[in-house]
């Protein structure tokens, strides 16, 4: 796995954290409201708590709280989620979106890892999973067989400005009863019967009477004891007066992150609206819901709500867009800590501490009477033994089901309250003791959930005393998926279970089981658990670094179903790292193909380019039908890349040029043999290079300059050579003459099993105006194909025009795996320095079906391709024979000279001994 | 008996790969790359002092689903990968070794060859036959 922000202690204790539900009268919403804020919203900065909590456990010893955090949510009553064991389509897209937005940083923290011959280039966090698994856990529903995530407490918030708050308060207390007693709803769950009840007088300093406010609190703390309530003073600042005030805004990373989750949940529920029937565990829409639907006139603000979800704008505008907290001074940021505070350690632990005892004397009480009887009844009944009270209790796969009230439950639900505030030693010892109770039972769900915390408590206490129980884990994720059917609860488990194991560097562990984890049902879950996995195998003290590559490819495999086509690429590519150039070629072949489709869709043509190139290059085994595929797709990318061919002519890879083999001729082509007439020369571009030959004739050339220069051989000679090829000396200038042609010879080679289609092929050149006599300015353009002279420009466009090539325009196909040659003529028409430089010509495929007509219609490219001859490897000192330095090839950088005269000689009846000497 | 053959040079590049169903052939190629890692850790598990001793058959490297994968590494560091199907139980242990040495012994004739340029990919057809005569047993 990567490496994450957060501890493994810090995310799971983050996980479970307790609830506080909160009732807010429609006066004290108002008062939020001012802050663009409900009152949930309000305090959620500050629910962590910075300061240590005390509490005796049953037998009297100082328990440290430490680091707490608690979770305060309104009250949703709508049914969540059925707890069926598989995400809602809505949560499923929630999370998709979550994954989504988080990519990484461009050009962020890589590390370089090395193992053995590999340095790989990785991201080492991977803030996507993390994001992926914060909403996972916080879309968790509540379940009947934990109750970690049971709401504890009830604040019930009343403004200053009522009439009577005291009635308010009656009247919220009332409807927080009638929520949890009346049966009519499943949800929310409560902790324990008796929910703690927090009263909290709002108080607007801006415009309520203070007095009368410290007045009510005072009434109240007659009424429900100083430990039970609390007067909250908020809004200090007039919106008029303090907008010079810098005021951190501590909401938007709360808040910003929550309003992509409502945006996400608006569409879906304003769909289910209508019908009556909303489903969702998420309760950050119901709050605006909730809000909407207690204003008066709440019809009104349902069909607000309804419209604008059809825009799904607006409420990013409510929780983005707006600065929260305008009301609210520094001051006012501290009295709601103090609040937080103050109910958490005076109001919230001593309720809990005092449950735990009464649960705890409950526990002994039985243990020492009913404990003994009710295994000696069991034994004699044979597994007669109901719970109690649970009539409606069904026989499922998983097991039986227990009444919430069960006093089976009852060391579950005390172990829950001891893990809550961080005594985990106790919560151990209860898990195991519920964990061995449920699976007498057969009540596997909860024995599962038991083992999970059973471990999970073991893992937290640290030290030695218990090593970390690993199998509890396993049972526990095997459990809830084989036997209890529930993929949530075991993916959860799973991702704790990781976790810890990667925390104790048993990577090897992490990664089987992460792999387990994976299934058909979720890609975008498998594809982030697979991509873990390969992390912890990149991660082992023997990085295996292969195995990493296989399963980044499996995850981008499983990206790429699930829609998420950034991820999906960026797997690939770490995963290329490995293959690349390594000789796995149909391997490497795949991965290339992935990136470049995978390019292509998310508009990044020139990498699609870029890695299509690499699969034409290479020396591809693949078959012949997947060539013509790959070839095909990659012409259509390259069609598609906007601009390209405006801009500059694209590259071509094929066909293959040998840019060695490449011979250039100056002059007329002479027919060497006419009849009777032979003529007196022994080069043509049809005849193979003699080297002997050629140093004959350089002799005889020699000889004629000596004897023209009476007898010297003037320094600045060398040869004639009208046809230059790769054995010939190249290391001057060739002379090539105005008004006579220039052919250039190229050799292609076809490295692929299907036929390539080449058309409009012609020279790339460039040229530099020179004169040698006088100036002549006599601009002769060449009607050219236009394509070149914009391409001359484009490349080029400081150079003057003025010579002209003839394009060889033909259109012809080349056979697999052949090699030909083809020729080109130029024909200079001033004086200069010319340069070739390459080629253009368009590059087509031929159709599927194999037949080898030319089909004028099949999609082409035109692109060029550059010729560059390296010159012989140079040998004469030292360095150049320890290093390795070519020395230049001027074969394609003619300079035209002034007309000269042309001599032909032709012989008629040559003796046959003056040629052969 | 065998669905895939893979020779793997000391770099860990592929020398020689061959699998029954050619339509499938990528999905060897990963699998036969993988195992590489498995092989480098039993390699690195025997200490440098025993290396001297090392057997060359490793036995099973890993199963998948499908398949069960087979490695021996040379002397030289060459690896040979045998990736068998998982249905045919009838395989043994002492099979699988014996196709390694048939293998291995038809590896070193190519090594023989004057002709052949160390690290180039084995194109001989004796190689050939030996490795379609231990895959045809299959079916």
């Amino acid at each position: 796995m990567a490496q994450c922000v957060q501890s493994v202690q810090e995310l799971i204790q983050d996980s479970f954290v307790p609830k506080v539900a909160v009732l807010c009268s429609e006066d004290a919403q108002k008062i939020t409201r001012k802050n663009n804020l409900n009152f949930s919203e309000l305090l959620r900065p500050f629910c962590r708590l910075t300061s240590e909590g005390h509490m005796r456990d049953s037998n009297n010893q100082v328990q440290v709280v430490k680091n707490l955090r608690i979770s305060v949510n309104n009250v949703v009553t709508r049914p969540s989620v059925p707890t069926s064991g598989v995400h809602s389509p809505a949560q499923r897209r929630l999370l998709s979106e979550v994954v989504s937005a988080s990519q990484p940083a461009e050009g962020g923290v890589a590390n370089v890892i090395t193992a053995g011959d590999y340095d790989l280039n990785i991201s080492a966090t991977t803030p996507w999973f993390e994001a992926y698994r914060e909403s996972f856990l916080q879309s968790m529903p509540a379940s009947d067989h934990e109750f970690l995530n049971h709401y504890l407490a009830c604040l019930l918030v009343v403004s200053s400005s009522e009439a009577v708050p005291v009635e308010q308060f009656l009247k919220l207390s009332q409807e927080q009863h009638m929520i949890q007693h009346n049966g009519e709803y499943t949800n929310p769950k409560w902790f324990i019967p008796n929910t703690l009840k927090y009263y909290v007088l709002l108080h607007d300093m801006s415009q309520g009477d203070e007095q009368r406010a410290d007045s009510v609190y005072e009434d109240m703390k007659q009424r429900y004891g100083s430990q039970g309530c609390y007067l909250l003073k908020i809004n200090s600042r007039t919106a008029a007066a303090g907008t010079d005030e810098q005021i951190p805004d501590p909401w938007s990373q709360y808040l910003n992150k929550s309003s992509l989750q409502s945006q996400a949940f608006l569409v879906d529920l304003a769909g289910d609206f209508n019908a009556g029937k909303v489903k969702s565990g998420l309760p950050n829409f119901h709050q605006h819901l909730e809000t909407a639907i207690d204003m008066p006139g709440s019809l009104d603000c349902l069909r607000a709500v309804a419209t604008e979800t059809k825009t799904t704008t607006v409420y990013t505008g409510v929780a983005a867009g707006t600065s929260h907290g305008a009301c609210l001074t520094l001051n006012d940021h501290n009295r709601l800590r103090l609040f937080i505070q103050e109910f958490t350690f005076r109001g919230l632990l001593p309720h809990i501490e005092k449950n735990i005892r009464q649960l705890n004397d409950q526990l002994v009480s039985r243990k020492g009477l009913s404990r003994s009887l009710f295994s000696v009844t069991k034994k004699l009944f044979g597994g007669g033994k109901v719970p109690e009270k649970s009539i409606a209790e069904l026989k499922n796969t998983s097991g039986l089901l227990y009444h919430p009230e069960a006093p089976e439950l009852q060391i579950r639900k005390m172990a829950d309250l001891c893990f809550l505030v961080q005594h985990y030693e106790l919560a151990y010892s209860c898990y195991h003791t519920a964990k061995k109770d449920f699976l007498s039972d057969q009540a596997m769900l909860y024995a599962a959930g038991a083992l999970e915390m059973a471990a999970v408590s073991a893992f937290l206490q640290g030290g030695a005393q218990r090593p970390y129980p690993a199998h509890y884990m396993d049972t526990a994720i095997q459990t809830y998926r084989d036997v209890c059917k529930n993929k949530v609860l075991a993916e959860r488990c799973a991702l704790f279970s990781a976790e810890v194991l990667k925390s104790q560097a048993k990577y090897s562990d992490a990664a089987t089981l992460l792999i387990k984890m994976t299934s058909e049902d979720s890609d975008l879950c498998s594809a982030l658990l697979l991509e873990q996995a390969a992390h912890c195998f990149i991660n082992m003290r023997n990085p295996m670094v292969r195995k990493f590559a296989f399963h980044m490819i499996l995850a981008g495999h499983r990206f790429s179903k699930a829609g998420q086509k950034r991820h999906a690429l960026r797997c690939y590519c770490q995963a290329m790292q490995v293959y690349k150039g390594k000789g796995w070629s149909l391997a490497e072949d795949h991965i290339n193909f992935t990136i470049g489709r995978q390019s292509f869709t998310l508009r990044q043509p020139e990498n699609a380019v870029l890695a299509f190139r690499h699969i034409l290059t290479n020396d591809s085994q693949q078959t012949a039908t997947q060539q013509g595929a790959f070839l095909r797709e990659y012409l259509y990318v390259y069609r598609n890349v906007p601009g390209v061919c405006e801009v500059a002519l694209p590259q071509l890879p094929l066909p293959c040029i040998n840019s060695s083999a490449t011979r250039v001729y100056f002059g007329h082509e002479r027919r060497l043999a006419e009849g009777e007439k032979q003529a007196a020369t022994h080069v043509s571009l049809d005849q193979e290079f003699d080297q002997d030959l050629a140093a004959v004739w350089q002799d005889l050339e020699e000889q004629v300059v000596a004897a023209a220069n009476r007898g010297v051989v003037p320094s600045t000679f060398y040869p004639t050579q009208c046809c230059l090829n790769s054995q010939t000396d190249n290391l001057h200038f060739p002379l090539a003459v105005v008004e006579e042609p220039i052919i250039v010879e190229v050799a292609f080679r076809n490295p692929l099993k299907v036929p390539l289609v080449l058309s409009d092929l012609s020279l790339l050149w460039k040229f530099t105006l020179k004169d040698f006599s006088r100036p002549q300015p006599q601009d002769v353009m060449v009607g050219d194909a236009v394509t070149i002279t914009n391409e001359k420009e484009a490349i080029a466009p400081r150079v003057r025009k003025g010579k002209g090539g003839i394009p060889s325009v033909c259109k012809f196909l080349t056979f697999s795996l052949l090699s030909w040659q083809a020729r080109l003529k130029l024909l200079p028409r001033q004086t200069g320095q010319l340069t070739i430089l390459g080629l253009v010509y368009n590059l087509a495929s031929t159709p599927s079906t194999g037949d080898s007509t030319i089909n004028s219609n099949s999609p082409s490219v035109r692109g060029r391709q550059d010729l560059e001859i390296q010159g012989p490897r140079l040998n004469q000192t030292k360095e150049e024979k320890t290093s390795v330095s070519h020395g230049p090839d001027r074969r394609l950088d003619p300079t035209i000279t002034p007309p000269m005269p042309l001599l032909e000689v032709l012989t008629h009846h040559c003796p046959l001994p003056l040629t052969q000497k | 008996m065998a669905v895939c053959i893979a020779v793997i040079a000391k770099e860990n590049y592929p020398l020689y790969i061959r699998s029954v169903p050619i339509q499938n052939e990528l999905k060897f190629h990963y699998t036969v790359h993988t195992s590489l890692d498995v092989v480098e850790e039993k390699i690195s598990a025997v200490g440098k002092a025993m290396a001297d001793q090392r057997e060359l058959y490793l036995g099973l490297l890993y199963p998948t689903e499908d398949y069960k994968v087979y490695g021996c590494v040379t002397n030289s560091k060459v690896k040979f990968v045998i990736v068998a199907d998982s249905s045919n139980t009838s395989l043994r242990d002492n099979e699988i070794r014996s196709m390694f040495r048939k293998l291995h012994n038809s590896f070193t004739d190519v090594m023989c060859n004057p002709f052949y340029n160390p690290g180039d990919t084995i194109q001989s057809k004796a190689f050939d036959s030996m490795v379609s005569a231990m895959m045809v047993q299959a079916s």
